[in-house]
């Protein structure tokens, strides 16, 4: 972690309709413009292209275009992603940093978790409002428990 | 880029293509752009000769610019102006001392003026001599001498007695269903076809009336139509020494509104005999002109009908030139046909004997063009924000142009061509679709969605397909895919948090990763 660590550990986007909570996904950018995405159904190699507010997406032979698609009958995916922050592994919460409406910048510390005597802190991976605090200081958590959820407003699908 | 000195001491006599009387290209101008002339200029470095681009103000930074020794610019966007402009091309040739003129396809490539204008000016031009260009650039020469080649023909008239009742006789002759066209016409215009002989008293006149209002010119021309045709052709080669060989055939069946898309060899829907007999006349059909270089026999095969009498196949035409889809016959034969032209127009031999040509396995190729098969096909402009050619085992990408480029809607949007070669066809279209799942055009839509769904659909892989099959299916092979699927939006969403915040390298809790790609 020489500073040479990229941020795209990203996971449980709320993603339009196929969100269903359960849905857990890893992106991890491998190339310029090249994503791995681990999901319940695989592994899949998605290459990105152009500026946030309108990329293009090529999967296994199909274009996709966020302006276009977005049009095209996928009224969730019109939302702002969402992102849960969730408990990597059994831990008492030591530090809750936020509050609900929050607004917070890329890396801030979010939460601090205490685990095995060391503290581990959640930052957020980009830009986002706090829109919900899930969790007590105190509170003993499971892994997977949500903590924080954060909406990332100019993040548009 | 080479000096002229330099060219000589590195290739000098053992690399350069000595001819037989002496003549030697050293230095060739690649008349044309885009992924041909790329081809072309990749063939001059294997032989040791010089290459010259030349180019439009638009293509000054273009994939087959840089590739080349050297390039000189020819004039303005508008091809008539610049890559069409037989004075600018030939002046950009002497002006740069090139001794040889390669015209690639489209442009002057068939264009017997330009041709001669070569030979006046002493350069010599990659293809065949300008009066054969001229014959088979004439439907009714290249009719004429086709027949008399004894290559078969559809059967067609154009009556003396152009009343209905000579129409009717003529439409006798060739046999229903047949087709009324206008003598002077072209484009469908004043075009009728007639199944039945009550339909006669109808089209006949209509399709005068259309004919006159179009062209000026009633006169009527009937041809017997051949329904649901394949396409099948048949690569020529000929030197000017007599020897012509064949190199198998291509079936370029799937096509939209007459634009090749996919051509492979062998053809799937030929039997061995007929094979012989395509490609047999493909080379009394060649010998007929005294062809010289790459040429292309194109015939039309009728569906087995259970009639005997007639050919099961018609010459269609004569292209005088290197095709698009060379690369087909280049891979299942093993060949490279553009080093064969260069050689042959050195004088020397065609490289080949016959006996030992032979279609190894079998080869596919998709022309991946900058096109909306939603809108219509469009061409699309833009730039390619991000370009990644497939790179796998028997997978060939010709192509012109590079992630970064800016594709535009002056010249033909072709951006590449995907040949897949394999042990059989199988093999060879799988082969194809994986490459073409792994090549991400961005930036501008392409056409392989659009083929993915062709290779894909049954009476593609059971190779059924005639020359409308696509127009015919159109519809539902255009079906877009639907929104973004979730996992396809998160890769999105990633992208478009990393171009945000890239600054800040934040890292999530345990879910950080390693990037080997980041220089920062």
């Amino acid at each position: 972690m020489n500073g040479r660590v990229s941020l795209l550990g990203i996971r449980d986007w709320g993603l339009g309709a196929d969100a269903r909570g359960a849905t857990q996904m890893m992106v991890t950018r491998i190339g310029d413009g090249v994503y791995r995405v681990e999901h319940d159904g695989g592994v899949d190699v998605v290459y990105v292209a152009g500026p946030p507010d309108d990329c293009w997406a090529f999967a296994d032979g199909d274009v996709y275009r966020n302006a276009r698609d977005r049009m095209r009958g996928l009224p969730a995916a019109r939302v702002d992603a969402t992102q849960a922050l969730r408990a990597p592994m059994p831990a008492t919460v030591l530090k809750v940093m936020v509050a609900p409406g929050a607004a917070v910048t890329a890396g801030e510390t979010l939460v601090i978790l205490e685990a095995m005597k060391m503290e581990l802190p959640l930052r957020a991976a980009g830009d986002a409002v706090v829109s919900a605090v899930r969790c007590r200081e105190g509170e003993l958590v499971q892994p997977d428990a949500v903590l924080v959820e954060l909406k990332f407003e100019d993040l548009r699908i | 880029m080479l000096t002229a000195e330099d060219a000589e001491d590195e290739t000098g006599n053992a690399l350069g293509v000595l001819g037989s009387a002496g003549s030697v290209i050293r230095r060739l101008l690649i008349a044309n752009r885009g992924e041909i002339a790329v081809r072309i200029i990749r063939a001059c470095r294997e032989l040791g000769i010089e290459s010259v681009a030349v180019y439009s103000e638009p293509d000054a930074r273009a994939m087959h610019v840089s590739a080349a020794d050297r390039a000189v610019p020819i004039g303005p966007s508008a091809a008539a102006d610049s890559y069409l402009s037989s004075r600018r091309i030939i002046d950009a040739a002497r002006s740069t001392l090139a001794d040889a003129v390669h015209p690639g396809y489209g442009f002057l490539a068939q264009n017997a003026s330009f041709a001669a204008a070569c030979d006046r000016e002493g350069l010599i031009f990659v293809g065949p001599n300008a009066r054969t260009i001229a014959d088979m650039g004439s439907k009714i020469e290249s009719r004429r001498i086709m027949q008399q080649a004894g290559v078969p023909v559809v059967a067609g008239d154009t009556p003396v007695d152009q009343t209905d009742e000579g129409i009717s006789a003529a439409i006798d002759r060739v046999g229903l269903p047949a087709l009324v066209k206008a003598s002077a016409g072209g484009g469908g215009k004043g075009m009728r076809t007639v199944r039945e002989r009550s339909e006669v008293a109808a089209e006949v006149p209509a399709a005068r009336r259309e004919a006159l209002a179009a062209f000026g010119d009633g006169t009527l021309y009937v041809e017997r139509l051949i329904e649901r045709p394949r396409h099948v052709e048949v690569q020529v080669f000929g030197d000017r020494h007599g020897s012509v060989v064949h190199l198998f055939e291509r079936e370029c069946s799937t096509q939209r509104r007459h634009q090749k898309v996919i051509e492979e060899s062998p053809s799937p829907s030929i039997s061995p005999h007929l094979r012989a007999a395509v490609t047999d006349a493909a080379v009394r059909a060649a010998r007929a002109v005294s062809y010289q270089s790459a040429g292309t026999v194109e015939f039309l095969v009728a569906p087995a009908d259970g009639d005997d009498t007639r050919p099961p196949f018609y010459f269609l035409e004569m292209n005088t030139r290197l095709q698009v889809e060379h690369g087909v016959s280049e891979v299942v034969t093993g060949v490279d046909l553009v080093r064969a032209q260069l050689l042959v127009a050195s004088g020397e031999q065609v490289p080949w004997r016959q006996e030992t040509l032979t279609q190894r396995g079998h080869a596919i190729e998709a022309r991946i063009y900058a096109e909306d098969p939603a809108s219509g096909f469009l061409p699309q402009a833009g730039r390619l924000l991000l370009y990644r050619e497939p790179r796998m085992p028997g997978v060939r990408v010709d192509s012109g142009v590079a992630e970064g480029d800016e594709v535009s809607i002056h010249y033909d949007p072709l951006l590449a061509k995907v040949i897949a070669g394999a042990e059989t066809r199988d093999l060879a279209m799988a082969r194809l679709a994986s490459a073409l799942r792994a090549f991400p055009v961005l930036g501008v839509r392409t056409n392989i969605p659009f083929l993915l769904r062709v290779i894909e659909h049954s009476a593609f892989r059971a190779g059924m397909v005639d020359t409308g099959f696509l127009d015919r299916e159109g519809a539902t092979l255009l079906e877009e895919p639907g929104p973004a699927p979730a996992f396809v939006a998160a890769a999105m969403a990633a992208h478009s948090a990393h171009e945000r915040n890239s600054t800040h390298r934040a890292g999530t809790h345990s879910r950080v990763r390693d990037d080997p790609w980041d220089g920062s």
